[in-house]
């Protein structure tokens, strides 16, 4: 149990840091705590956790995935176009553009892995050239609202648990499966650490990185249509939120921002915290401005957290190391 | 007067003791090595010196003064440098820019005087005979050995009182190894102290005037390099007594050609390259370095382009990348050049390391078994006799012969029976080294067949069951019996080439 702690030392705190936040807000918001309030939180939350699902992997990966908002918001806009509010073609719809959430990743990842452009330019691209298309696509003018299904799965409940919580758990068990229990996740842990000690060990390089682009197109393809349902119709730049969050999430749940470390778990915990401080600040009048301020304060806080082991540790192979 | 006294010196990461009580004297002028097995403490020791590490106990005096630095850059204004193994150089920056890195000779514009810096760049390689460096080279151009001259080259930079050589010629071909013996000399005469660090009995013979051995963390024996013998020394080292550092060569090779290369070509490096490896057999490559070895065994492997054609076991093959070349039986495994670049993943554990390129083969419906896994990594642990403490150990923070058993282990369990071994006792403690010469032979025996490069001539002597000359990209000579000798290879590597 001890040895857990201290390999996932990054990951409890970043939980603690959640049960804190919780306690705090609740001073200053006596209602914070009441079921109906933390199950808004949760759903909130879910959006963050499940677009930063696909963030954790690559970043895990040693990459990072800047289109996140725009294969969002693209997901969303085409659905809404294609389903002018009817549930029915969603049973075509919701396969079709997470087929393309993953065909954007395959690109991503491509372009990454066969190409050797660097994941930032190359996702930085894609996210520019999503909202030029959509931009062209929509002309700007409104969508029609979103099908009665979708909005069920965002704010709908079963036996009192929202439904979006439901998937999200078992979006956080499948993440579980692949990064601790599937091949796949110890071969990104190498690539993400080394990739070129990963490649020398016969670690399918090419394969692991375009893969983890495509879990992270699926993943925002999916966040998007759901964040339809959730706000009752789509609109341009309704993805733009989730870049820094997706990303700050990440951090938060004690990832090096390097590769090589971390786990969704944390991530889940990191969606929370972001979530909670969004309740926060109002509860302390805050304006949205101070808002960006604390939350950009925040990530930095936990990175030097985070920065401080990894130098640590990297102090202790220096000195062992004989 | 001692230029350097130490007194008591200790230092403990957490519960581990690095140096307990470690005293140490040396004189200006003097060449002084430093002994000992992996983990030691002579790194620690040398880290402390050189104000990368500070000690928890005991006193250093430097010219008779009280000597505690806070970081490398104090070390250096009292007169300290050292030149370590681990690299510490920009690849995006040249020759000259790594050099006088933060150190750059200013203008009145407080801008890089690039001219004054070339001319003291040409200086100093010309003054201390530096073995050809263009100055205006990018870094990662470079070899690993080119690079270790251009570490060495940054420290003399610093004009000190004191040089400190970590295994400095661990990555240097002979010719390079011999050059810096000589400028070693020279620095001493100059009145420097140079305090000497190689797992190389020969060189520590050839330059020392006095030498330290270091065993656990503590100073066990000083002596006069002329007034003690090698076996004295290795047994001080390793605290008993050592049989032999080589296992008896019996010849287990078999007619059955496990691994037929012909006109094996790579850029320009390596330029048609014929050889049979048979089972059973331990095969030496050897040469002057840069004459297609390297090239030649990460070209087996796929991790460089290569024409030609490769049978294993009586079967053609194409072999593009590593993961192709680690099929299963038939495969073919290799032990890189860069252990910590290329072999290992330091911040993961043994247990990662050992079954990263096998863990398919716990998967049961996709899933991972923990325990299959975990059977098998003690089977390798044991059987490599890997002092970890456990195998959640990580892999960065073990000694350097266990991190090179690691790379082994990894390698053996992906079942290929033809191994590449490229310089795999390069900074491996003597200890180590016997044992990785005795698998060896094991390996041979049980019909595996082995590339062997060394970059250590006697090990080519006295472990192959005969030796590959390469020159120029091409195999020059094969050795065999009687005629495996460091003059025969010698003569080899170098005649013809001279001629041409």
């Amino acid at each position: 149990m001890s040895a857990f702690l201290a390999r996932n030392r990054l990951i409890v705190l970043a939980y603690a840091g959640m049960v804190v936040l919780l306690l705090v807000t609740a001073l200053f918001s006596p209602g914070f705590l009441s079921i109906s309030n933390m199950r808004s939180t949760v759903v909130l939350a879910a959006f963050v956790g499940i677009v930063a699902l696909g963030q954790t992997v690559v970043i895990i990966g040693g990459g990072i995935d800047l289109s996140v908002p725009w294969v969002l918001n693209s997901a969303a806009i085409v659905m809404a176009l294609l389903c002018g509010g009817q549930d029915l073609p969603l049973v075509w719809v919701m396969p079709l553009l997470l087929a393309g959430g993953a065909l954007i990743g395959l690109v991503n990842g491509v372009g990454v892995a066969q190409f050797g452009v660097p994941p930032i330019i190359m996702t930085l691209a894609t996210n520019v050239i999503l909202q030029g298309l959509i931009l062209v696509l929509t002309g700007g003018s409104p969508t029609p609202s979103a099908p009665a299904l979708i909005q069920f799965l965002s704010v709908g409940r079963i036996g009192g648990f929202p439904v979006i919580a439901l998937i999200w758990l078992a979006l956080t068990l499948a993440a579980t499966l692949l990064l601790s229990k599937a091949a796949f996740g110890r071969h990104l842990y190498a690539l993400g650490t080394s990739a070129t000690v990963a490649e020398f060990s016969g670690v399918p390089t090419a394969r692991t990185t375009i893969l983890t682009y495509v879990i992270s197109g699926l993943t925002a393809a999916f966040a998007g249509m759901l964040l339809t349902g959730y706000s009752g119709q789509a609109y341009l730049g309704m993805g733009d939120a989730y870049l820094f969050t997706s990303i700050a999430a990440v951090a938060i749940g004690g990832a090096s921002i390097l590769g090589g470390s971390g786990h969704y778990l944390g991530t889940v915990a990191g969606a929370m915290v972001l979530t909670i401080l969004t309740g926060l600040l109002p509860a302390l009048n805050l304006s949205s401005g101070a808002l960006l301020v604390v939350y950009g304060a925040v990530i930095l806080l936990t990175v030097s957290i985070g920065s401080e082991t990894f130098s640590g540790l990297g102090g202790k192979l220096r000195g062992k190391a004989n | 007067m001692d230029l350097v006294t130490v007194n008591g010196l200790s230092k403990r990461y957490g519960g581990i003791v690095a140096l307990s009580e470690a005293t140490f004297s040396a004189s200006a002028g003097e060449v002084h090595a430093l002994l000992g097995e992996n983990g030691a403490g002579k790194s620690t020791f040398i880290q402390i010196l050189s104000g990368a590490v500070q000690h928890d106990g005991g006193s250093i005096l430097v010219e008779g003064q009280d000597y505690r630095t806070a970081n490398p850059d104090a070390a250096q204004a009292r007169g300290i440098a050292a030149v370590f193994q681990e690299l510490s150089l920009i690849p995006d920056l040249t020759v000259e820019q790594n050099i006088w890195f933060r150190h750059e000779p200013k203008t009145l514009l407080r801008t890089v005087n690039r001219a004054e810096m070339r001319r003291k760049t040409l200086a100093l390689l010309d003054k201390y005979n530096f073995p050809t460096l263009r100055p205006d080279q990018e870094l990662r151009r470079l070899t690993l050995a080119e690079r270790q001259i251009v570490e060495i080259a940054k420290g003399l930079a610093k004009d000190p009182r004191i040089l400190i050589l970590d295994e400095a010629t661990s990555a240097l071909p002979a010719r390079e190894a011999e050059w810096l013996l000589k400028l070693t000399r020279q620095l001493a005469a100059e009145g420097r102290l140079v305090i000497f660090i190689s797992h190389r009995m020969a060189e520590v013979r050839a330059i020392a005037d006095r030498l330290t051995i270091f065993r656990n963390g503590s100073t066990i024996a000083v002596h006069e390099a002329n007034a003690v013998s090698d076996n004295e020394i290795v047994t001080q080292m390793i605290g008993r007594h050592l049989d032999r550092l080589y296992p008896e060569r019996i010849a287990t090779a078999t007619d059955r050609i496990a691994l037929s290369v012909k006109e094996f070509s790579s850029g320009s490096r390596l330029s048609g390259v014929d050889f049979a490896l048979r089972e059973g057999e331990v095969l030496g490559v050897g040469g002057l370095q840069g004459h297609g070895q390297r090239e030649l065994f990460q070209s087996l492997f796929g991790a460089t382009k290569a024409s030609g054609t490769i049978e294993l076991w009586g079967k053609p093959v194409s072999i593009n990348n590593p993961r192709q070349a680690l099929t299963g039986r038939d495969g073919i495994a290799l032990v890189p050049e860069d252990r910590r670049g290329q072999g290992l993943l330091l911040t993961k554990s043994v247990r990662e390391n050992l079954t990263l390129s096998v863990i398919g083969r716990f998967t049961e419906h996709g899933l991972l078994s923990r325990r299959k896994e975990a059977d098998l990594v003690k089977e390798m642990v044991d059987f490599l006799r890997i002092k970890a403490g456990t195998p959640e150990q990580l892999a960065g923070t073990l000694s350097g012969g266990n991190q090179q058993k690691v790379i082994f282990g990894k390698m053996l369990l992906t079942q290929a029976r033809v191994l590449l071994l490229y310089d795999p006792t390069r900074g491996v403690d003597v200890g180590t080294k016997g044992e990785i010469f005795q698998l060896m032979r094991e390996l041979a025996a049980k019909g595996y067949a082995i590339l062997f490069h060394s970059s250590d001539m006697p090990e080519l002597v006295h472990v192959a069951d005969r030796v590959l000359v390469m020159r120029n990209g091409r195999v020059a000579a094969t050795l065999e019996g009687d005629r495996i000798s460091e003059a025969d290879i010698l003569r080899a590597a170098m005649l013809e080439s001279e001629a041409a």
